[in-house]
């Protein structure tokens, strides 16, 4: 890691910290099945054995990606999602058990969502 | 629910927004939008486009800036309109006082702005607080409290309501953080609570979520690091998004449809404020010619100048009979007819007084373009064109059937044109006067360079790929990739190299957008008092205030501009009639030399024009020796012959062919036989096209030039307008027929013969003072560097006609390049100036402190850099300085310079000791060898970049006799079609434009006998592809071609590294040896 590239991975988690402060981070990274309302907004999902509901509404965001170091062709014409993460924060819990906080991305295309993070 | 966007970046906020102000009043048309802004960051560069382009979509244009208040972040303030442009003028003045603070920190003060803000106690402008303001930022990294401050703070400098608004932004990024929602819900919350009208925007960068790509490449460039070496944009939001997303925005950031129906209607209310009128805001088309008192003119401007063209009548025609001054009184009273009607009177008087001002200081001018075909002009002595005796129309310049102001351009010496500059701004008074300014735009290269800064890549390996990049645009790289050969090499590394994928991606998204402002080269505007009320300015690199408007932008904004253009070779002549003057006490006034002087002309038909104005390149040269000029109207056929348009057009061959006899010139009808005569039945000028016009359909010279116009894009219209009128006037079907097709084909193909007029005539005096003074001449070469050529051509021409050529000496050379004379006659002593690594200081300093007794002497005195004194001593500039004994060598010079280079700390001259003997600290070194001539040559060849002593080749000759290598000036002598092998450096490449569109490289290397011409076609350009950009050193081989009787190229069939050669050559010698 280039002097540099420390300084900006430091800086994005002093953000993610800051948004999340005094909460334990757990990076899952897993494909999930959800189930969405009318409007596309995540209601439920199941995850490891386990049926979510989402109990606050959720807060939908765009992130991105470094097409830079993943892409094959940025041309253009060739679509924002190379650069464009759909992500969703929410508050969803298990039966009978504490809530947690949820991120999830979504691909459009594929209509696909996976589990990023968690924080408990 | 209509909205507006009223924060919209265009391209013009350089390294920032991805789309042109055309694109975005197109898009905002087809999106059902009736308004749109643009607030380009730090200016209105962009902003005159924005109007032009909503005026032609029919929406209404609203204008503002993205600008950095000190200590409180970043704004976007906004013109208010309908206010007979107070609002224009005041943001006009606020972007010019942030622009003053410094050039690189563009910035204002809260207080400066809140002052230029209000006239009458009222709003002019509407500041819009955003996420980038002082008080959007503390929403995000303060609490509520310090927000509200913040906002109290502006609040209470600017207390009009229309003053100020929030602009609520959302674009969609994590919460929390700048632009989210989170953000825009405070900041709502705050504007309500404290009573400030929140308004809608989407701080737009691009126009569509893929432009975003293009904007990590940008936000690359303007923070010169790689991407992934900075905080990117967070996301593809800052996009143009239509109503309906914008309404869906307001509802997510309120959560409810009332306060999102008021903040939308807020932002309607607000936009419907700043819509300009761009006539009474802008001052849109309305001229700004400098007031009568300005020009120093009292009464009626049209009188005045009726009166200055009439004394000019005895100016220029001293000793004209009254019969003969007839056409010119009727020629004259035409054009100020049409002068007056147009209200043109003030803006041809102006320019009639710069031209005199010019004249006062005694600066060589020339007119150039096609107000030389302006009999006004010439008897104003704006022009040194008789436009009568060279057959040019007052109607290609000017005429009532356009209204725009009318481009007259004056050529002046370049080294003087700063003065010139200074002069009009102290003439005209600093509020009249501004420079005009230049928007650079990535082409190929510079797209090629900052894409691979983004992606990270090497420099060395980006200016390896950009060297490649020749005459295409980058637009098409990856289409180029599998046509050009010298891309090859490049295209095969695609398949395995995702990083050179990439970048041919990013390239082409840079590729056209506009990059930095710049000085433009040539362009000053004129106006009135209230100049500064319609422009904004920036400081030039000049020190001068620059206008953020560019050329495009002068006629929709009714604004002067006067092109005044430094031309080297205006210089290189001044100079050598200075010369002249200097060393012969022959005054030569060159404007009143005749033009057909037989002499001259006998050496422009050598092709021997190294140095002469517009005929020196490889293809006027060939092109001179084909057509043989023989007086100075064929100077200006020859001109406007080797032109784009001419050669695409193929009109060469023909009026060649006409010429020397080949062929029958063919007028097609009588009528058209005095038009066409001079040009061999060949229709070149667009002046003869309006003849044919007017003689044919019997329409007035004025409209003929609308339809000239109009030709490329409305052909049908003229073929209709033309063959309908010519039969009715009694031409024959069959005659009307051809005509127009000869009219048809002509097209945009022809040249202005004013424009050709106005170039023979430095063509012309600049080949005079070749062929009567060449010393004189040359040296002025040598000094202003005119050409297309490198110097050490100029000298290698110098040795061809006899021109003696003197080393550099500390004791005689100047920073010019003297005339001296010698026992032998003239000769050119060189200047100190060409020497690698020499400062300004030191040459000043050698030459004040001149002459030098010895090396000790010099060292002392003219205190010279130790780099610069070992470099002046391997030149030869020292020699004088050690070999008054004639026994020292310059080896011996260069021991010296070394030993006294070495002593630790120099020996300062005080009042009461002005010489130091450094003799006794040191004697002269003896007995080190001479420079071998080798030596010599690299010395010269590394510092000067001149090879003085001998010409650069020579130390190849017995490999290229051994290989049969024909010398340039060899080739005349030779049969067409004998197999040749040609050597030389490199001294010219070029790649005109094809009719057939195929690309031809032409290459001309000098080999000290005279330059060879090697063309290559397709082939030759892929088996050569190797060597056929970068090597300096060549060796061709291939057939001639004779061009004409005296021209003989060489057309290519492949092409070798002279070095490499070399190595081989001396490794087989050595094994020869060996052997």
């Amino acid at each position: 890691m280039s002097a540099d590239t420390h300084t900006l991975f430091i800086r994005t988690l002093v953000r993610i910290n800051r948004a999340l402060r005094g909460k334990q981070m757990i990076r899952v990274d897993e494909s999930i099945q959800v189930a969405t309302n009318q409007a596309g907004e995540p209601v439920g999902f199941s995850w490891r054995n386990g049926s979510y509901q989402v109990i606050t509404k959720p807060v939908r965001w765009f992130s991105r990606k470094n097409w830079w170091d993943e892409s094959a062709r940025a041309q253009r014409g060739i679509g924002a999602g190379v650069l464009e993460l759909e992500m969703w924060r929410l508050s969803a819990s298990k039966e009978n058990s504490s809530p947690a906080q949820f991120e999830l991305i979504h691909t459009e295309e594929t209509n696909s969502w996976q589990l990023l993070r968690v924080f408990g | 629910m209509s909205f507006t966007h009223l924060n919209v970046s265009s391209a013009y906020s350089f390294h920032f927004g991805t789309a042109k102000p055309d694109e975005l009043a197109k898009a905002a048309s087809s999106l059902g939008f009736d308004a749109l802004a643009i607030t380009d960051l730090n200016g209105l560069y962009g902003a005159i486009k924005h109007i032009g382009s909503c005026l032609n979509q029919n929406i209404a244009p609203i204008v503002g800036v993205r600008l950095n208040v000190q200590h409180k972040g970043t704004v976007t303030i906004l013109a208010r309109g309908h206010n007979q442009g107070t609002g224009w003028a005041a943001l006009c003045r606020i972007i010019s006082a942030a622009q003053k603070k410094s050039k690189k920190e563009v910035a204002i003060s809260q207080k400066d702005l809140a002052a230029l803000m209000k006239t009458d106690n009222k709003a002019n402008c509407t500041i819009l607080l955003g996420p980038d303001s002082d008080f959007g930022q503390a929403t995000i990294l303060s609490n509520a409290t310090e927000a509200a401050k913040k906002l109290l703070e502006w609040q209470e400098l600017l207390p009009y309501k229309s003053a100020l608004a929030v602009e609520i932004v959302s674009h969609l990024t994590e919460p929390g953080t700048n632009y989210s929602t989170m953000q825009a819900k405070r900041m709502l919350q705050l504007a309500k609570t404290i009573g400030i009208t929140p308004v809608l925007t989407n701080a737009v960068r691009y126009l569509e979520p893929d432009d975003a790509l293009t904007g990590d490449v940008l936000d690359a460039a303007r923070h010169l690091e790689a991407l992934g070496l900075f905080d990117p944009q967070p996301n593809a939001q800052a996009w143009l998004k239509p109503a309906s997303l914008m309404e869906k925005l307001a509802l997510e950031i309120t959560e409810s449809k009332t306060l999102a129906l008021e903040l939308l209607s807020n932002t309607e209310a607000l936009a419907k404020q700043l819509r300009l009128d761009p006539v009474s805001d802008c001052g849109w088309s309305k001229p700004k010619t400098p007031e009568k008192s300005a020009l120093g003119i009292e009464g009626n401007p049209f009188e005045v100048l009726w009166q200055k063209a009439h004394t000019g009548i005895n100016w220029r025609y001293p000793d004209k009979s009254e019969d003969k001054l007839l056409p010119i009184r009727h020629r004259l009273h035409q054009e100020l007819i049409t002068i007056n009607k147009l209200g043109f009177a003030t803006y041809f008087l102006t320019v009639a007084d710069v031209a005199q001002m010019i004249r006062d200081m005694r600066i060589r001018t020339a007119a150039r373009g096609s107000g030389a075909g302006s009999m006004v002009n010439y008897l104003l002595g704006i022009s040194s064109v008789d436009p009568i005796e060279h057959e040019l129309l007052f109607e290609r310049f000017l005429s009532t059937e356009r209204s725009s102001l009318p481009d007259i351009d004056i050529d002046v010496e370049s080294a003087r044109r700063h003065e010139i500059y200074k002069a009009i701004f102290k003439r005209y008074g600093g509020n009249r006067v501004t420079l005009l300014s230049m928007q650079s735009t990535y082409r190929g290269r510079g797209a090629v360079r900052d894409g691979g800064l983004a992606l990270g890549f090497e420099p060395d390996q980006i200016d390896e790929i950009a060297k490649s990049i020749w005459r295409f645009s980058a637009r098409d790289f990856r289409g180029m990739l599998g046509k050009k050969p010298e891309l090859r090499a490049l295209a095969a590394q695609l398949d395995t190299d995702r990083r050179l994928n990439l970048l041919v991606d990013v390239t082409e998204r840079l590729d056209r957008l506009p990059r930095h402002i710049s000085m433009h080269p040539c362009g000053v505007i004129l106006g009135n008092e209230q100049l500064l009320s319609h422009t904004p300015v920036e400081t030039s690199g000049l020190g001068l205030p620059m206008s953020q408007f560019d050329k495009d932008d002068m006629d929709p904004m009714g604004m002067l501009k006067l092109d005044i253009l430094g031309v080297r070779m205006q210089s290189s002549m001044a100079y050598a009639i200075r010369e002249i003057e200097r060393v012969s006490k022959k005054s030569i006034d060159l404007d009143a030399i005749a033009r057909d002087d037989a002499e001259t002309f006998k050496q422009i038909r050598t092709t021997n024009t190294l140095g002469v104005f517009q005929i020196e390149s490889p293809g006027q040269r060939e092109l001179t020796g084909k057509h043989q000029p023989t007086e100075f109207n064929d100077l200006t056929i020859q001109i406007s012959l080797f032109r784009p348009g001419p050669m695409k057009g193929n009109m060469i061959s023909p009026y060649l062919d006409g010429r020397h006899g080949f062929i029958k010139p063919d007028f097609i009808h009588p009528d058209l036989e005095p038009i066409l005569k001079s040009t061999h039945g060949v229709v070149i000028f667009h002046e003869q096209l309006l003849k044919i016009l007017n003689v044919m359909t019997g329409c007035s010279l004025a409209k003929a030039d609308e339809l000239r116009r109009s030709l490329e894009k409305d052909r049908k219209f003229v073929e209709k307008f033309f063959k309908e009128n010519a039969t009715k006037r009694g031409y024959s079907r069959a005659v009307v027929d051809r005509i127009w097709s000869v009219l048809d084909g002509f097209g945009s193909f022809g040249f202005c013969k004013a424009h050709g007029a106005a170039f023979a005539l430095p063509t012309y005096q600049s080949a005079w003072l070749k062929t009567h003074y060449p010393t004189e001449f040359l040296a002025g070469l040598f000094t202003h560097d005119p050409g297309m050529y490198p110097k050490r051509l100029l000298l290698a021409e110098a040795r061809r006609l006899g021109v003696k050529i003197l080393g550099v000496d500390v004791n005689k050379s100047k920073d010019e390049y003297l005339v001296e004379k010698t026992p032998d006659g003239l000769a050119i002593r060189m200047a100190l100036t060409d020497l690698y690594g020499i400062s300004g200081a030191e040459i000043s300093r050698i030459i004040e402190n001149a002459p030098y007794k010895d090396l000790a002497d010099f060292y002392l005195r003219a205190n010279p850099g130790r780099a610069t004194a070992k470099n002046l001593a391997l030149i030869g500039a020292l020699d004088q300085l050690g070999t008054n004994s004639q026994d020292h060598t310059r080896g011996d010079v260069l021991e010296r310079v070394r030993q006294l280079s070495a002593l630790k700390s120099r020996p300062k001259l005080t009042k009461d000791q002005p010489m130091l003997d450094f003799d006794l600290i040191d004697l002269m070194p003896k007995g080190n060898p001479e420079f071998t001539k080798e030596l010599q040559l690299e010395s010269e060849m590394n510092l000067l970049g001149m090879d003085v002593t001998d010409h650069q080749l020579a130390k190849y000759q017995p490999m290229l006799d051994q290989m049969g290598v024909v010398r340039a000036n060899e080739l005349v002598g030779l049969r067409s079609k004998t197999d040749v092998l040609v050597a030389g450096v490199r001294v010219a490449t070029q790649s005109p434009p094809m009719r057939s569109g195929k690309r031809v490289v032409f290459i001309t290397l000098d080999d000290g006998t005279g330059c060879s011409d090697a063309t290559f076609f397709d082939q030759a350009q892929e088996r050569s592809s190797h060597v056929l950009f970068n090597t300096r050193l060549m060796v061709v081989s291939g057939k001639t071609r004779r061009t004409g009787v005296k021209g003989v190229s060489v057309m290519a069939e492949n092409a070798w590294d002279l070095d490499q050669l070399w190595q081989q050559y001396r490794q087989k010698n050595l094994v020869a040896v060996e052997n």
